[in-house]
């Protein structure tokens, strides 16, 4: 035992010591600030903008209509600013050759784009916008609901209701929707922001079981190659050195969550008053929270995904010599992880389909896979006992063959094995 | 003395393509210094690493300091050198040389205090460089081997194990090594090396083993050895070259079997029935500028010559070192 810890410690402390470990840790929480910042950030600096009105109105309608779009351009209220807008009003004679000018101005940048307002907008309700935004769903977007005001004030004031009333009941601001989801136990919180929550998970443990396959791969070949790996299994069986190495990197693995769980907590509790002290508006933003027995069953997947791909990294480091062979030899395996990352989006879609249902179950995709499922949707209790299941018997298997592969393989130097050979190690057991 | 520190039993080891071992016994007495001696490829490193349970034999059973060696104790008590000699690169070399002291059971205070003794022994440590605080890539091949020896004695080892150690050693730390072997015996514990140098092994070995082609060729007290041998070698030193005249005498068959030439010092094995009186007189009659003529046991390195060659070694693989 004395002889186990001594390798785990070796493994966990030059891990730990390193500035890439520092690096990557302190990385995590540095973006969920910028993720849960800059967007709101951004938004109010582009509400700010008055991009949107400059633009030209062609108004062929003959009722005004143009003067009011204009209007709810600019902020919809009567001291709104609308210098920027040119409102044209025309004849619909004149509207052809007034489309082609503007054309023009567009294309030599003189103004962004322009709205056409037809003879019978205010009745079929049909307007054009053509410009150098005309593909932005955000810009044309908000040109819609403008000239939707627009036009909605139109028709009150042809139906008879003063001018100033007209004003004052369609003058709101615009109408958000926020969207919660509702699961099993009740309210989730915001279905966007647990969206992007939930991918966030997956990603990050996807990324953290690549990250520290690799480090277990690394660490076996770096042994091989220098040649410690022999001075090393004098002292300890070849099984011990394997144990070590897979639960200190795992460890740091774990520290590493850990480290990002505490510091993405302090980064959200901090993000009120760092948006004040940056003047950002307040946008009312639901975190989405994560119950203890998920957030227990997220480092179980993890412990379980990790210990699948380190087994499997490890003997592929005790099967190769040097980089090149280690980056081919890994690469079936790869593929199995990134398969897993493809999976992620139409899960996360369609978290009950059974797509997502097998993905969740079969051990090299469940231990992001399921995870995930969990963080958006409720999922049987079975069937997570299924995934944990099956993920240790799979874990077993390999961790058996690894220990057989690592045996032969750590002191075999020179031609890289056939798969023939490294199925005669397995068999014959040492 | 009580059971001897190993002893080898019909040991076998055969791998894929060759056989790396067969049927080798050998036993090596307490306290003494063992040569493991045989060209590259003869099994030695197959045999040592045998013996430290790294690899299982296919048949045949071994027994360290008394005990099976597949007793994981024993490994506290045996000291290791690789052939391959390598260590973490990135790691400072203080904590490579505590992680290798923790495999063994030694921890805390007492691996700190004979790291810094060591050290500090083998001019690694210094009052201006301290080599301890530094990763073990910044340190030369020299300080690295060094380095290397430090961690496979630092626990005391009752049995030191060194394979090839002299390889690409410089004169100061093969001296420097040497030295560390004759104190190792002094002190009382048993040293075993491989080696294909046969000098280094004639002056620091009490007993020897010769392997080639994985089996035994012979083994026994140095002394022994070479008394099997018998006394029909003359050492000859000349000052200067040899005249054609001592050339035509040295290539005489039926007074000289045999001539190790080393250039201004030469092996001889006397013929058969040849007097080696009549043959300095020869060689003083020829004007020959002689330095040293002397009766002498075989060396080492002549007995494996004879031995090995005889065996049918296809490369000659004996040197000086």
């Amino acid at each position: 035992m004395a002889r186990l810890w001594a390798v785990i410690k070796r493994e966990y402390l030059e891990r730990v010591r390193t500035k890439w470990f520092i690096i990557s840790t302190l990385f995590a929480p540095f973006l969920l600030g910028l993720l849960t910042i800059v967007p709101i950030w951004l938004i109010g600096k582009t509400a700010a903008q008055s991009d949107i009105t400059h633009i030209a109105i062609l108004d062929a309608s003959g009722t005004g209509v143009g003067r009011r779009v204009r209007l709810a351009l600019g902020g919809g209220s009567l001291a709104s600013d609308t210098s920027r807008t040119q409102l044209v009003v025309l004849d619909t004679t004149q509207l052809a050759a007034a489309e082609s000018a503007f054309t023009h101005m567009v294309m030599k940048k003189e103004t962004r784009g322009y709205l056409v307002l037809g003879p019978h907008v205010l009745d079929d309700t049909v307007a054009r916008y053509a410009g150098r935004n005309g593909a932005s769903l955000a810009d044309v977007g908000r040109i819609q609901s403008a000239v939707r005001q627009g036009i909605l004030q139109a028709r009150l004031e042809r139906a008879g209701l003063n001018a100033e009333r007209v004003m004052s009941l369609t003058a709101a601001k615009q109408v958000e929707l926020s969207a919660e989801q509702i699961g099993d136990k009740g309210r989730e919180g915001g279905g966007i922001v647990k969206f992007l929550f939930s991918f966030s998970i997956a990603f990050l443990l996807y990324m953290s079981i690549v990250l520290y396959g690799q480090n277990v791969l690394r660490g076996v070949l770096e042994e091989k190659q220098t040649r410690v790996a022999e001075v090393v299994v004098s002292s300890v069986s070849t099984d011990t050195l394997l144990a070590g190495k897979v639960l200190g990197v795992g460890a740091v693995g774990i520290t590493q969550q850990i480290l990002w769980v505490i510091t993405s907590i302090a980064v959200i509790r901090a993000r009120d008053p760092i948006m004040r002290a940056l003047h950002i508006p307040q946008v009312s933003f639901t975190m989405p929270s994560i119950s203890l027995p998920v957030l227990g069953l997220l480092f179980v997947f993890f412990v379980l995904g990790f210990m699948l791909y380190a087994a499997i990294f490890a003997s592929v480091g005790a099967m190769v010599n040097s980089d090149t062979e280690a980056q081919q030899a890994q690469q079936p395996f790869m593929m199995l992880l990134v398969a897993t990352a493809i999976l992620i989006q139409p899960v996360l879609v369609n978290p009950a389909s059974s797509l997502a249902v097998a993905a969740s179950i079969v051990p090299f995709s469940s231990p992001v896979i399921m995870p995930l499922r969990l963080s958006v949707s409720s999922v049987p209790w079975w069937e997570v006992a299924l995934a944990i299941a099956v993920a240790a018997v799979t874990i077993a298997i390999f961790i058996w063959i690894a220990s057989r592969i690592y045996r032969t393989g750590l002191l075999m130097y020179g031609k890289r094995p056939t798969l023939r050979e490294v199925a005669r190690w397995v068999r014959r057991s040492a | 003395m009580s059971e001897p520190a190993i002893e080898i039993r019909n040991v076998a080891k055969r791998y894929a393509a060759h056989v790396a071992v067969k049927d080798l016994s050998l036993v090596v007495p307490r306290g003494t210094v063992y040569g493991l001696l045989g060209p590259n490829g003869a099994g030695k490193t197959t045999t040592i690493r045998m013996i430290l349970d790294i690899i299982e034999p296919d048949i045949g059973t071994i027994s360290v300091l008394g005990s099976a060696h597949r007793d994981r104790a024993i490994q506290d008590r045996v000291g290791y050198l690789p052939e391959e000699r390598g260590l973490y690169k990135k790691m400072q070399v203080n904590r490579v040389l505590k992680f290798l002291g923790e495999l063994k059971g030694l921890r805390g205070r007492e691996a700190d205090a004979r790291i810094g003794d060591w050290m500090e022994r083998l001019g690694l440590r210094t009052a201006e460089k301290d080599w301890g605080e530094a990763k073990v890539d910044e340190l030369s091949r020299g300080m690295q081997q060094k380095v290397q020896f430090i961690g496979a004695l630092l626990h005391d080892p009752e049995l030191v194990i060194l394979d090839e150690p002299f390889s690409g050693l410089d004169p100061v730390n093969a001296q420097a090594l040497k030295d560390t072997v004759v104190e190792l015996k002094r002190r009382g514990k048993t040293v075993i090396f491989s080696t294909h140098l046969m000098d280094n092994a004639e002056r620091l070995c009490d007993a020897v083993c010769i392997i080639a082609h994985g089996e035994k060729v012979l083994d026994g007290a140095v002394s022994a050895v070479k008394a099997a041998h018998g006394e029909r070698s003359i050492a000859l030193a000349l000052d200067g070259a040899a005249t054609p005249a001592v050339q035509a005498i040295l290539a005489d068959r039926s007074m000289v079997a045999d001539v190790d030439d080393q250039n201004l010092f030469y092996e001889l094995e006397l013929a058969p029935g040849a007097d080696p009186s009549a043959l300095l007189r020869r060689l003083v009659d020829a004007g020959a500028p002689i330095r040293r003529f002397e009766r002498v046991q075989p060396s080492l390195h002549s007995i494996f010559l004879e031995r090995v060659g005889a065996t049918g070694v296809e490369e000659g693989m004996s040197g000086h070192g």
